[in-house]
């Protein structure tokens, strides 16, 4: 009957238009990665898996094994700095102290990664602001080298993806009720110890899901290790985009695109497999 | 043996018989099935409803009263069977077509409109011409006395008056049927006395069809003109509310509606149309419908509310010991433990002006020969 | 006492903790804000003098010109298309069932987690296939696909906070399902659509990785053109523009914040 379900076709079919053409785009990347390079011009030969075992040079090595630990490295220091931040923005009694949370952790999100990324060379820099500050205190001698580092890069990405988990964590403790921490404190235990067996556990969910996410985010990274790690530090993105756009070696490009998300996906599958315990948690 | 009463007329449960004259019936279901999954939410329906008739749906959470409005409506439709409104078929029917009225539990006013916005919305959504818009949005909220409140937003009302918008709104375009599905659910005892009272005396004034859905038994009863009564997807029975009170058809209805007690009896004779069943030497005369197939001498139980009950002397049916007496205002509700006789507490009640018996008494009990059911034991 | 002492010594060192992260997350910007106004040309820290010319040159560079009318044109036609598509595809998926429901679900939601350099070289590669110049077309569909799935999810969520009951009304009392849905759905998602398309709008604005693969000479976005200029100019023009950029946004936001209540957008209010 038509009539019951009105506006259907209308409102399905822009939708699917938008899937096909993603799934083409994907599936161009795809069949990119397995077909032999043309130096020179921007067909492609015929099939052939010589794109990935190339990938096991140890030059491209290096750069998938920098990402993954840049991605861990990153993800966990998010979560550590974001919890309490995230407690402070669901708990906190003052409406005006929430908002300002809020809008200074959002803000970043949305503020493009060049921004985001510029902003931190003005402040590691050589003559930057954290030299700037050390020298002048005494605290060292000649100024340290952050930039193109992966001290630097991982500062940088850290201050990229802490927003986001932030905001997840925030959501999830949103979502406890606090019914549970009042009964603990009436059973007597203190704050510390109501923090760590009922908040913490029961925030489990939303630690996995910010971790994934920080993870993910990561691996997606560009202008950060492009700007702040100068081409000293690559990470996959970098490479994609020296072989895609800067040799026009597409299918070379595509082939890491591909093991890169291979690697995500099983990263994050490992990542949730032996995080389990904590994300079953029921608040 | 006590002479036999005037013939009981069986009440039908509910079934393809006609009771109405067919020009006179507004809403019609025939046999309609309504499956969510593998679970039947209504099974099996027959239904008919006269024109200007209030009809109740009576049943529990869940047992499938919301469902059969929402198939009148038209938000649902029928797996099988056939509805019809004023005799034409409309099972196929959106919503939108059926000309009927809808009254939810929480009202749905627009929040993004006025109150004169939305009485008024279904008469533009007709066609009706604005002057007579004006017109008429104006009389039906006079009828409803919320003149003055047009330029209120439904935020600023209270729930007494958002419900009479919610009402006006549904009254002002003449619905064939009007729909009220639990309308005072949400409203504190005093309030929900007197708008109840209030629907009732518009129902009559306008004559509309209307059909309402309620879990509250004595609601049902104080408001309908007929109930039906709706247990796990089946329509248990339909009738009056005497009838309902007096005859409940199966044992659903005889727990649900009112109060009872459950004595053991022992069934002595039972023909086509009526049974006698025995308690001690008191012989009841019960229906026999809910009883076929049984044979004399096994034993039923009886179903006997507490206003057939009194005390007794030489003609009492048994004994029990008095375990609370329960003072309310215009009676006594005693409640008595007789474990022979009964397999529920027994409750009785007895008017004020008379002897109360203490806590702790052993007391004799008689029953009223009449209005009694019947039932199969353990059903 | 001694718990009462404890417990104040933890709120305290809490709000410390608080401050000094939100401490970290403000420092660029802070930073930023200051170099910017340096009057002389390197990226020293802290400036000697001060002065506006950073900005001035920011605002008349040719490029960051060009680079801002060619986000505000991609950014506008993209965000609207993918409120269009978004809100449209929301409505069904939040009220029908039908076979290819969660593929589709799962493939529009996809540029969540697919980097948008896989996203940009896929439209690159895809680009030179059907021979398309790297014109606003191609840009134009790269940035519906990536912020479509935040229109998405925030027309969804508004859908799931509508009171089905007042379309039912609706339709109960005549109105056929296209005068329900323009007089009583799209007015009540109206937060919802604006939220989502500005959110859209702003990440559209400000996406770079993808961009930078699609975009041409003649296409580039504005944080195109920036990442182009701090690798051959190291002043701080780049300083005055992210200040700009620092502050437009942060206003937009508490804008935002303000009518809409970006808590509930981003589900971090507290349950009830």
């Amino acid at each position: 009957m038509m009539q019951r379900r009105p506006f259907f076709g209308t409102f399905v079919t822009p939708g699917v238009v938008v899937a096909v053409l993603f799934a083409i785009t994907m599936g161009m990347v795809l069949q990119f990665s397995v077909r032999t390079q043309i130096p020179g011009s921007l067909d492609v030969g015929g099939l052939t898996f010589a794109n990935f075992t190339a990938m096991l040079h140890p030059l491209y090595a290096r750069v998938f094994l920098d990402t993954l630990w840049l991605c861990v490295l990153t993800a966990v220091i998010s979560l550590v700095l974001g919890y309490p931040l995230a407690y402070a923005l669901v708990r906190s009694h003052n409406a005006f102290v929430k908002s300002a949370i809020l809008i200074i952790t959002v803000t970043p999100l949305f503020l493009g990664e060049v921004v985001r990324t510029y902003s931190w060379i003005v402040v590691l820099g050589r003559n930057g602001f954290v030299n700037s500050l050390l020298l002048d205190l005494h605290l060292i001698a000649k100024p340290l080298e952050l930039l193109f580092t992966i001290t630097g890069v991982t500062i940088a990405l850290v201050h990229v993806t802490l927003p986001v988990v932030t905001v997840m964590l925030a959501a999830a403790i949103a979502h406890i009720d606090v019914a549970y921490e009042k009964a603990a404190e009436s059973l007597g235990a203190g704050p510390v110890r109501i923090f760590l067996t009922v908040t913490l556990p029961v925030s489990g969910p939303g630690i996995v899901a910010g971790l994934t996410t920080a993870f993910a985010w990561t691996f997606s990274a560009f202008a950060t290790p492009q700007l702040v790690g100068g081409g000293k530090v690559n990470m996959i993105s970098n490479l994609v985009y020296q072989l895609g756009l800067g040799n026009f070696n597409f299918p070379f490009a595509a082939s890491l695109s591909v093991a890169g998300l291979a690697l995500t996906f099983a990263s994050i599958a490992l990542l949730r497999m032996a995080l389990r315990p904590i994300e079953k948690v029921e608040p | 043996m006590s002479s036999m009463p005037a013939k009981l007329i069986p009440v039908p449960v509910s079934g393809p018989e006609v009771d109405a004259k067919p020009r006179d019936v507004a809403v019609r279901l025939d046999g309609v099935t309504k499956r969510f999954g593998d679970a039947a939410a209504l099974s099996e329906a027959w239904l008919q409803v006269s024109r200007g008739e209030f009809m109740t749906l009576l049943g529990p959470s869940g047992c499938g009263k919301t469902t059969l409005l929402n198939l009148i409506a038209g938000f649902l439709f029928p797996d099988n069977g056939e509805v019809f409104i004023d005799n034409a078929l409309v099972t196929d029917v959106p919503t939108f077509q059926r000309e009927i009225g809808i009254v939810f539990q929480n009202y749905a006013l627009f929040p993004h409109m006025t109150v004169a916005d939305n009485v008024a919305y279904g008469l533009k959504a007709r066609g009706v011409a604005r002057g007579e818009i004006a017109g008429r949005v104006a009389d039906v909220l006079a009828m409803m006395k919320l003149t003055g409140l047009e330029d209120r937003k439904p935020r600023q009302l209270s729930g007494g008056q958002q419900q009479r918008v919610a009402l006006a709104r549904a009254l002002v375009i003449r619905p064939k049927v009007l729909l009220l599905d639990e309308p005072f659910s949400a409203l504190d005892k005093n309030l929900r006395g007197s708008m109840q009272v209030e629907v009732k005396e518009i129902q009559r004034k306008l004559g509309v069809t209307t059909i309402f859905v309620t879990h509250d038994q004595s609601e049902a009863l104080s408001l309908s003109d007929r109930i039906a009564v709706i247990s796990e997807g089946r329509i248990r029975q339909i009738g009056t509310p005497p009838e309902i009170y007096r005859r409940p058809a199966d044992r659903f209805v005889a727990s649900f509606i009112g109060e009872g007690s459950v004595l053991r009896a022992r069934l002595d004779r039972i023909d086509e149309h009526l049974a006698v069943a025995r308690v001690g030497t008191t012989q009841v005369t019960v229906p026999a419908a809910p009883l076929s197939g049984l044979s004399p001498g096994v034993l039923v139980d009886l179903f006997v509310r507490p206003e057939k009950l009194r005390l007794g002397a030489g003609d009492a049916a048994f004994e029990g010991v008095v375990s609370t007496a329960i003072y309310q205002g215009d009676r006594v509700d005693l409640h008595i433990d007789a474990p022979h006789a009964a397999s529920t507490r027994v409750l009785m009640r007895i008017p004020c002006h008379e002897a109360v018996p203490q806590a702790g008494s052993r007391i004799a009990i008689a029953i009223g020969d009449t209005d009694a059911t019947a039932f199969p034991v353990g059903e | 006492m001694r718990q009462r002492l404890s417990a104040h010594a933890l709120r305290w060192s809490g709000r410390l903790v608080v401050l000094a992260i939100l401490g970290f997350i403000v420092l660029p910007a802070v930073v930023v804000g200051i170099a910017a106004f340096n009057a002389k040309a390197l990226l020293t820290f802290p400036p000697q003098q001060l002065s506006l010319r950073w900005f001035v040159n920011a605002f008349t560079y040719a490029d960051f010109q060009t680079g801002f009318r060619n986000g505000l044109i991609v950014t506008l036609v993209s965000s609207s298309i993918a409120l269009v598509v978004g809100a449209a595809f929301a409505f069904v998926l939040d009220r029908y069932d039908f076979a290819t429901k969660r593929l589709l679900e799962t493939l529009l939601l996809a540029p969540l987690v697919v980097p948008h350099f896989t996203v940009g070289l896929g439209f690159l590669i895809l680009a030179a296939q059907v021979s398309m110049s790297r014109g606003y077309t191609v840009v134009v569909l790269c940035h519906v696909v990536l912020v479509l799935p935040f229109v998405l999810r925030s027309v969804y969520i508004s859908l799931r906070n509508l009171n089905p009951k007042l379309e039912l009304v609706a339709s109960s009392l005549g109105a056929r399902p296209t005068r329900v849905l323009f007089t009583v759905t799209l007015p009540l998602l109206a937060p919802g659509l604006f939220s989502g398309w500005l959110f859209a709008a702003i990440l559209s604005f400000n996406e770079f990785t993808a961009s930078l693969f699609v975009t041409g000479q003649k296409t580039q976005t504005l944080p195109v053109a920036m990442y182009n200029y701090v690798r051959e100019y190291a002043d701080p023009t780049m300083a005055a523009l992210s200040v700009v950029f620092i502050v437009a946004t942060a206003t937009l936001l508490a804008f935002a914040n303000m009518f809409l209540g970006l808590g509930k957008v981003l589900n971090v209010e507290h349950a009830r």
